[in-house]
């Protein structure tokens, strides 16, 4: 029975599977189907100050191996989110309380707001679906960096996980800013700015016209940016990208990742994280690994 | 609300485009009418919502269109025997308080296929007034279902077969003389809006809403609509069954 618990930033997960952001709620309607306090913690959908009715539909479409979304960052507000999901949740796992803000003072806020009810924080600074906010910060480093220390000043006890948009020119670049603004992990990829167009129509499928790409598709992207991040920083990484098994999570810890986050696979396969989880002591168990930890960055280059 | 593993018994053409697809469930799932499932199609990272037309213990019955090369794989690559991951039961489904005596059921397309289930729910103790279009004789189909209703009528855009008109103008021509206590429908967005233009206010209805969808579950927000008073409604976990009067059409 292989050891799955790994450490994030001083808290114990137990184990490295986390739901990503914006494809699990805030868990209430997958516990349905499962105990979600299986899972080694719940990555929010994203939050922000004030509630968001999200972009029009078709908000989602599919391409061989991926899928694209434009949710828009639909959500409740954070507010709602601390007065009627966080203890209900908290009470099952770790809370990975996504939050966005539309200009850098929002970030802040928001963050001062969930300081010390949550686990931790993960700052979305690459919505690519959100015309003001979002990818606009988490594009060019220093604006990484502004907005990451902004968010830092607002927190004095839960440790704040930066999550990196892959559309960017260098993502060791962007992970070292994080690591300057005082992130304490960073997490990534966020999607890939796509688009889908129906030809019958002549026109793209999702209302917003461009969307994220998620899914499969983006894993060995997703697995080499991880790997050139987790060689950037000192800080820990959270790796995700198209992780649709137990073979995949390995895939990323090995490439540098202490934790994982599962996203579009919850939609192919509604009980993909439990399965995952049991996969990966399934995985670690024939291999003769006995701490998963022991996988993080274990790949060896060639030559 | 199970996932299940779905053996195939049956997947056959039954109208032009139109498939009928046959399942076992591991164990029996009790299903509501109206509600729907979510399919998994091998090599397609998104489920395929579809209604579910009939239930009985764990056989389950859902018709579709192939619209796609999800629907195009489901209908030449699965055959008896074959297996696919299901989600379900899903949705609110349609809800019949007990006290109407007249149900009308007013479909559509492929939104003839939910109402089935209705009608198959509820001959027995209500009496169900059918009015079903298609849009030509080829595509007619599940005719021995639909006549469990008290009445019915096909309606056909070309009058190849039944009367020729929609749906909704078939439901305007009986509606002084059969009196529904509530409608219930599903089919294409200008169906239902013409619904709600020729009996909006006057009776109950409700309508089941398509839309695209994600986890299928609630969580993703992916598939929402809008209601009439601004605030946007997940169709896979408020719906897809909504208040004709509540939700907004032209969105």
């Amino acid at each position: 029975m292989a050891d799955l618990r790994v450490d994030l930033c001083g808290v114990t997960l137990k184990n490295p599977v986390i739901p990503a952001s914006g494809t699990f709620g805030f868990g209430r309607e997958f516990h349905e189907l499962y105990d979600i306090s299986v899972l080694g913690g719940v990555a929010t959908k994203g939050l922000t100050l004030e509630p968001r009715a999200g972009n029009p539909t078709p908000r989602i479409a599919e391409r061989r191996g991926v899928i694209l979304n434009a949710v828009g960052l639909q959500n409740p507000g954070v507010r709602h989110f601390i007065e009627e999901d966080l203890a209900w949740l908290r009470e099952k796992t770790k809370v990975i309380a996504n939050v966005a803000g539309k200009e850098i003072g929002e970030y802040g806020q928001i963050c001062a707001l969930l300081d010390g009810k949550v686990d931790f924080i993960e700052l979305n600074i690459s919505c690519p679906n959100v015309k003001c906010g979002g990818m606009a910060f988490g594009i060019r480093p220093e604006n990484v960096e502004q907005v990451t220390r902004t968010a830092k000043a607002a927190l004095k006890t839960t440790p704040l996980i930066v999550k990196l948009s892959p559309n960017v020119e260098s993502i060791a670049e962007n992970a070292r800013a994080a690591e300057r603004g005082g992130a304490d992990a960073v997490s990534l990829v966020n999607t890939f700015t796509g688009m889908a167009i129906d030809i019958e129509r002549r026109r793209p499928i999702l209302a917003n016209n461009t969307g994220g790409v998620s899914g499969a598709g983006i894993k060995p992207i997703a697995v080499r940016m991880v790997y050139e991040a987790s060689h950037a920083v000192k800080i820990p990484v959270i790796g995700m990208g198209g992780i649709a098994c137990a073979e995949d999570a390995v895939e990323f810890m090995m490439a540098g990742a202490c934790a994982v986050e599962v996203g579009t696979q919850n939609f192919t396969d509604a009980l993909a994280c439990p399965k995952i989880i049991a996969g990966l002591e399934a995985w670690c168990d024939a291999h003769g690994v006995g701490r998963v930890r022991d996988l993080i960055g274990a790949v060896r280059m060639n030559g | 609300m199970v996932e299940t593993r779905a053996t195939v018994l049956e997947n056959v053409r039954i109208a032009e485009n139109i498939y009928a697809l046959t399942f076992a469930t591991e164990q029996p799932v009790p299903i509501r009418p109206g509600q729907f499932c979510m399919l998994g199609v091998a090599g397609f990272p998104l489920r395929r919502p579809i209604a579910v037309c009939k239930a009985e213990g764990e056989r389950v019955t859902v018709c579709y269109r192939v619209n796609g090369r999800g629907t195009e794989t489901l209908a030449r690559g699965y055959r008896r025997g074959h297996t696919l991951p299901v989600l379900l039961p899903l949705g609110n489904g349609f809800y019949v308080r007990g006290e109407e005596r007249r149900i009308a059921v007013v479909g559509g397309g492929v939104g003839v296929f939910p109402l089935i289930s209705v009608i198959r729910a509820y001959a027995g103790e209500k009496e169900i007034y059918a009015y079903m279009g298609f849009r030509n004789r080829a595509a007619v189909c599940m005719q021995y279902e639909l006549q469990r209703s008290k009445e019915l009528v096909i309606a056909t855009d070309d009058g190849s077969f039944g009367t020729r008109g929609t749906a909704v103008q078939a439901l305007m021509e009986d509606f002084g003389r059969v009196k529904p206590d509530v409608i219930l429908s599903c089919g294409p967005l200008p169906m239902l809006r013409a619904l709600k233009n020729a009996v909006g206010g006057k009776v109950p209805a409700y309508v089941s809403l398509e839309e695209r969808m994600g986890c299928g579950v609630g969580a993703c927000l992916v598939c929402v609509c809008t209601l009439t008073n601004g605030a946007h409604a997940r169709v896979c976990k408020d719906g897809p069954v909504f208040d004709l009067m509540e939700v907004d059409l032209d969105g």
